[in-house]
């Protein structure tokens, strides 16, 4: 079959590999029909989350139809046309009970690597480093599903692919960043990054009823987005002033947003170029993992009491994290890898009651033979990339 | 393709990470560079001390992201630490100081190869690594981006997760 193979940092290249093969009762072969390049997959790309090795098919984020099955699936037949979750999650360990997926205890092989890399091992992730088990991605013609019994939902109408891939990590995503602000309904909620998680972000929280979002980014055309289809109300491009905490105030009456997400992470950019400089030699020599200029700024701008919300993916240690800050507002962290699962059926049903169409972030939709453009196109943020589609 | 795939080598620095090298280089030479190469006091110690400074000097005025007045175009800043980096190789035989010993030439030669080399490794369009065809991502892309991302209509219905029950109902149901 053909997938899209990491072989080295900045390169990605489509290759011939061997199909999978159901190694576990469990699996599911699933045959893809649309899979998407997600900005985490930029973190492997940039080669800033180490363990991948040349060969190793990316992608976490895919869907197809399900065309064969372990003796353990009784969920699951030959022809279901399914959306995977980016988490492998077992459904049985003390976290999978709790609802907690992304921090399954079983799936992840390598997890004692993982613990050291990130401080604590999150589960097995598909196409995602050997930190996360070594899985093979979806971004491929085929792909083996472990734990298929818990994770894949069926989808059981004529939505289209790209209305119900995004239920596979961003959507679920983002909206797990904007639950985690609490939003009972007239909030301000400030977004860092409108990327595709940002988007999704901005979305869920105009859907939960906040009255204002405020989207952050330094990219014109997708903070246009994020007002003409997330809904943001309001914009800050930090390029053309770099003191967001400034404007946010301004833009709050002096006392900041009720809540921060950052859906940014490790590669976060800075608007002053110096510190921006500083950071990235720092990440280059790896004197730090993560740069953290979006997450210093939702802390010192959150509201004192209120609620900063952090999925864009970190990966280890950061430079100058404003504690005193975070203590003496008695702001709240919450934060985490999606628990996709808990959210794919909720959020499905949302679509189907057209709530939302996610399909609003596909820019482009181009054939899996096109992922290493793709891959630089997105990175890049060239032709007004925001989402892009692969496919097989 | 952009320049940098053209040269049939990779040339990862993009302009923030070649604003960065200007900034250090320049402040190295102008302070620590002299007495670490042991020809403090010296006139080579001078020529290198000026030329560190009109290097950081011309960076305060290029126009890349770590640019203060940017008033230099990046390729005119990357023809510059070209010339530059050859005049000071030049210099000491032009003045004829190598002959006062190899300490008076080889800082001179060395800095030349080291800037020679960044300059190699410089994407003359400030992009870095990108490699991409954005021509052909267009010819085959089977979206719209500009309608995607102008066209006004809002994807999303305000307030639908929360009149739902909220977030908690929403995530659990």
């Amino acid at each position: 079959m053909r997938a899209n193979v990491w072989s080295g940092r900045n390169t990605v290249q489509v290759e011939n590999v061997p199909d999978p093969k159901i190694l576990n009762e469990r699996d599911a072969i699933v045959k893809i029909t649309s899979t998407a390049i997600c900005g985490s997959d930029l973190h492997l790309y940039d080669g800033y989350i180490p363990t991948m090795k040349k060969g190793d098919i990316l992608g976490h984020e895919f869907m197809g139809e399900v065309v064969e099955t372990g003796k353990g699936v009784s969920n699951l037949k030959e022809g279901d046309r399914v959306v995977v979750p980016f988490p492998i999650a077992c459904g049985n360990c003390w976290a999978c009970r709790h609802e907690l997926f992304s921090v399954c205890e079983n799936s992840n092989p390598n997890s004692g690597l993982a613990e050291k890399m990130f401080g604590h091992s999150t589960c097995g992730i598909f196409g995602y480093s050997h930190l996360t088990g070594g899985y093979a991605g979806g971004q491929a013609e085929y792909a083996r599903v472990p734990f298929a019994d818990v994770g894949p939902i069926k989808v059981e109408d004529d939505l289209t692919d790209e209305q119900v891939l995004f239920l596979s990590d961003i959507f679920p995503t983002g909206y797990m960043g904007a639950e985690f602000c609490e939003i009972t309904g007239g909030e301000c909620i400030a977004v860092f990054g409108a990327g595709p998680v940002g988007q999704f972000a901005i979305a869920s929280a105009v859907m939960l009823g906040a009255e204002r979002v405020i989207a952050i980014d330094h990219v014109d055309y997708r903070l246009e987005m994020a007002r003409n289809k997330a809904g943001a109300t309001d914009t800050i491009n930090f390029d053309e002033d770099p003191d967001v905490v400034e404007q946010l105030k301004v833009l709050t009456g002096g006392r900041g947003p009720d809540a921060v997400i950052d859906a940014v992470g490790m590669e976060s950019v800075s608007g002053h170029a110096p510190l921006q400089a500083i950071e990235r030699v720092k990440q280059a020599s790896r004197q730090e993992t993560d740069r953290g200029a979006a997450l210093r700024d939702a802390i010192l701008a959150c509201r004192p009491g209120g609620i900063v919300s952090v999925i864009g993916v970190y990966g280890g240690l950061m430079d100058k994290f404003p504690m005193g800050a975070l203590m003496n507002k008695g702001l709240s962290i919450k934060t985490g890898q999606c628990h996709v699962h808990r959210y794919m059926k909720p959020l499905y049903e949302h679509v189907k009651q057209g709530h939302i169409d996610p399909s609003f972030v596909v820019t482009h939709r181009l054939d899996l033979g096109e992922a290493p453009n793709g891959f630089e196109t997105f990175k890049h943020k060239q032709d007004e990339c925001v989402k892009v589609v692969l496919k097989p | 393709m952009t320049e940098n795939s053209t040269a049939g080598w990779p040339r990862p620095i993009d302009s923030i990470l070649h604003g960065a090298t200007d900034y250090t280089a320049g402040v190295t030479l102008t302070t620590v560079f002299p007495r670490l190469a042991n020809i403090d006091g010296t006139s080579a110690a001078r020529q290198i001390r000026i030329a560190g400074a009109i290097h950081a000097g011309y960076s305060t005025l290029t126009d890349y992201p770590l640019g203060v007045v940017k008033a230099i175009p990046y390729k005119a800043h990357l023809a510059l630490d070209a010339i530059g980096a050859l005049a000071l190789a030049a210099t000491p035989f032009v003045t004829g100081q190598f002959r006062r010993g190899r300490d008076q030439w080889v800082p001179h030669v060395a800095l030349c190869a080291f800037e020679l080399a960044s300059l190699a490794l410089s994407d003359p369009t400030g992009k870095g690594d990108y490699k991409a065809d954005v021509e052909a991502v267009r010819r085959a892309n089977m979206e719209d981006p500009a309608r995607k991302v102008h066209e006004r209509g809002l994807a999303v219905t305000p307030g639908a997760a929360a009149t739902n029950g909220g977030a908690a109902t929403a995530a659990v149901s």
